[in-house]
Formats: structure tokens, sequence, C-alpha cells
């Protein structure tokens, strides 16, 4: 994503450019949606509750920060409304039950019917590994690995210790690894 | 020394206390490495590891380590592959139609814009327009009624002074032409008798007949009429003359309302 684009995005947002609303919603659905499934982890749900974040951030586009801020209090945004969404669904999904096949029919950017598929059963098994995490160790993963988040700004948005935000991102580092190798071999594909 | 191959190579790397730690810099290793990319490549990652080593502390380092060994390395590689997914070729007009497409808020603002709306698109607003404005101009100015009193009776003002002497000489002219037109005294007895009577013929008898006959007619024609013209005229005087006086102009309220 480019920053300056975004930038002026955000600048004519906050100003109530509705084309740069709708320019916007285009640009940043990917990312969102992204972390609404992560979260979610069905994709009706998920669209609802990125539904649920951009009208937030609608309400909310008076007060938007500018420049750098913005990504980190959008991912705050995000992620309140995400752990809103669930409380008041009381839809804490066991680990195991993403929904890989929906994973599958993703599109991919990636060339080609076989690479499209292989990302797509790659995605698929993150996204179950994820599961089996804690909610902290898959949080910090998400915001850390997935959305290349500063430690700073993680420990921030999740309200947790630096040092927390460290430690147990390599281990979950290192858990998610593990599971996703024990998920491939009960596939037959280790 | 002879050549070394590429394991002494890398041993000397690893090992530096059965080797001197400067050994991979000597002539003979040198020519070696700028000869083996894979010498190199692995040279080099090894000096990473061994940045990484004196910068890291010590538990993230093997922690590193243990991602690198498990598996971890080409996981988190992989990771990226979550940032961004498609929600769908409708997410994005779904998400305009909640957001900037959406009908204002419910609010009273709203409610208020929204009944005004109504009211001014129905095609008889302008007639209920012009009858609240009279309403507020008569809560607030007065009672207009007053100025259209003094119309009506000025109408009847000026009915009577241009239509009092064409009527007075209409009267006066029918008076004159009935006085005209009223039959003689009957003659007396005394006087037709004798030989001035007798010799009246019978048809100018008959003919005097006649008119006399004709004269009661018209009598009675013109006495009709007056009488007609004497009810039209009271009524007329009736319905103009109700009103108390001839005002030739305007109350000084109503007066005072129009300007």
């Amino acid at each position: 994503m480019d920053s300056t684009d975004l930038t002026s995005l955000v600048d004519g947002c906050r100003a109530g450019d509705a084309l740069a609303w709708e320019a916007f919603v285009r640009q940043i659905q990917g990312r969102v949606f992204a972390l609404a499934y992560s979260y979610a982890g069905d994709r009706e749900d998920a669209r609802d509750l990125a539904q649920e974040i951009f009208v937030r951030l609608y309400e909310a586009r008076g007060q938007w920060p500018s420049g750098d801020e913005f990504l980190p209090w959008l991912f705050r945004v995000a992620r309140n409304r995400s752990v809103d969404y669930l409380r008041r669904r009381s839809v804490r999904r066991p680990a195991g039950t993403v929904d890989e096949k929906a994973l599958a029919d993703v599109p991919d950017s990636a060339p080609g019917a076989e690479a499209q598929a292989i990302a797509s059963d790659r995605r698929g098994l993150l996204h179950a590994a994820l599961r089996g995490l804690s909610a902290i160790s898959r949080e910090i993963v998400i915001l850390r690995d997935v959305h290349g988040l500063p430690v700073q700004q993680v420990a921030s948005i999740l309200g947790v210790p630096l040092g927390t935000v460290k430690s147990r991102a390599s281990r979950a580092r290192v858990e998610l690894a593990e599971r996703v190798l024990a998920l491939a071999r009960g596939r037959g594909e280790a | 020394m002879s050549r070394p191959t590429c394991d002494q190579v890398r041993a000397a790397a690893l090992d530096p206390g059965t080797v001197p730690r400067d050994w991979v810099r000597r002539p003979e290793a040198a020519g070696h490495i700028q000869q083996c990319p894979a010498c190199q490549d692995w040279l080099d990652a090894f000096a990473a590891g061994e940045r990484a080593w004196a910068l890291e502390p010590a538990g993230v380092f093997a922690e590193g380590v243990i991602a690198r060994t498990t598996g971890a390395d080409a996981v988190l590689a992989d990771l990226p592959l979550l940032a961004e997914l498609d929600p769908g070729p409708a997410f994005t007009e779904r998400v305009l139609m909640a957001t900037s497409r959406k009908p204002a808020p419910a609010g009273w603002r709203w409610r208020v814009s929204g009944a005004w709306q109504a009211l001014v698109r129905r095609p008889r607003f302008a007639w209920e327009a012009a009858y609240v404005a009279t309403v507020c101009w008569v809560l607030v100015f007065g009672n207009p009624v007053g100025a259209i009193e003094w119309s009506a009776s000025n109408i009847g003002a000026v009915a009577r002074e241009r239509l009092g002497p064409p009527v007075k000489e209409l009267r006066g002219g029918l008076e004159t032409w009935r006085a005209r037109m009223a039959p003689e005294p009957p003659v007396a007895a005394g006087t037709a008798t004798g030989p001035q009577a007798e010799a009246v013929p019978p048809v100018v008898r008959a003919w005097q007949a006649a008119s006399d006959w004709l004269r009661g007619l018209t009598a009675s024609v013109v006495e009709a009429c007056r009488l007609a013209w004497a009810r039209a005229a009271a009524w007329f005087e009736r319905l103009v003359g109700e009103t108390p006086g001839p005002p030739t102009e305007p109350p000084a309220a109503a007066a005072r309302s129009h300007q």
C-alpha cells in the first residue's frame, strides 16, 4: 500500500470527501477483512465484523489521526471492535474450526491456478494453526508478523508490557510453526 | 599448506578453538573462498549470525535459532499471506451503503428535515402556505376585514352617488308620463244629453270606448311598471342603505394596517 496515497485518502476522508472514502474502503478493505477474519474465523462473520469496523471508522472520520499514526490507530479500532463483536455474540470459536475450504476460495494475486491453490492451502493451514494459539499469542502474531506493526505499537494496542510482547512473540512463532507442521503432517503433506 | 576444502574452511570458521580464527583470511583460504560461491554464502550467513548473537539477548537469539531449526522461518515467511484477503465483490458496495450512502440517522434533525421535505413536495403546499401566512398576518397585524368592509361601504356610496340622479330623473319622467297618460275626468251626465249628444254617431262612440279601454290598459301597465320599479329601488336602497353612513375613506385602523 502506498503510504502517500493512503495519507491523501485519509486527509480526504477527514474533510468529508465521499469519493475519498470510497477509494479508502477499496484500498483498505483487504487488510480490514483479513484482520476481521483472523478474529471471527468465518467469512460471513468476518464480513459483518469488517463492515462494523468500517462503520466505526466512518463515524469517527473527523477524529482520524494523520500521517504515520493512522494505521496503528486503525488497527486499534479494528481490534477493539473485533473483541466487542466476539464478546457480544459469544462466538469464541475453538481451535481447528477455521473454515479452510472457504479460505481456499479466496482469490490470490499469485499467477496460475496451481500457485493459487498452494497459496490458499498455506493460508488455510496458517489460520488453522493460529486458532490453536492462546488469544494473546494469536493477536501478537497477527499484529506483529501478519500486519507488520512495530513491537511498541503491538504492546500499545494490546495493552501489555513491551517485554511480554517480545517474549510471547518468539514463543508464539515457534508454537505456530509446530502447529503448522503438525497440521501438514496430519494431512499427509509432511 | 595445500589448498583447503569447503569443509575445512567452514570447520575453521565454526571452531575457532582448534583453528585460528583468522585462518580464513590466510591466502590459501581466501583463494578458496573467492572461487567458491557456496562458501561465500555460508560465511556471510555465519557472519550475520555472529552479529545477531552480539546484538540480541541470548534468549531471543535462542528463540530465533529454534525458529530457524523447527521450520518457523518458513511459516513466518508465509504469514504476510494473511495480511490481505478479498472480502468478495459486493463487500465495497455493502460498506458504502452502510456508511456514505446510508440515509441520515433518525435524529430529530433528520425527522424534521424529512417531514419538511414531504410537506414542501405536496402540490397544495402553496395554498396551505398562503392560508398560514394570512392567519399569521391577522394574528400579528390585526383584522384586515376592516379594509374589505370599507371597500363594500365605499362601493355602496359610490353607487348611490352615481346612480341617484339618473334614478330621480327617471322617476320624474315616469310621473310626468303617467300624468299625461291618466284618463280624462268623466263628463257630467247632463252634458251628454241634448241634441249634441244625440248627434254623436255610433262609430265615434265606439272609437271613444276603445280609446278609453286602451288608455285604462296603458295606465294599468304603467302602474305595474312603476310598482315594480319602486320595489326594485326599495330593494336596492335596502341593500346599499343598511350600512351606516357612506364612508368615503377607509377606517383609521384599516388604513394603518395597510401602511
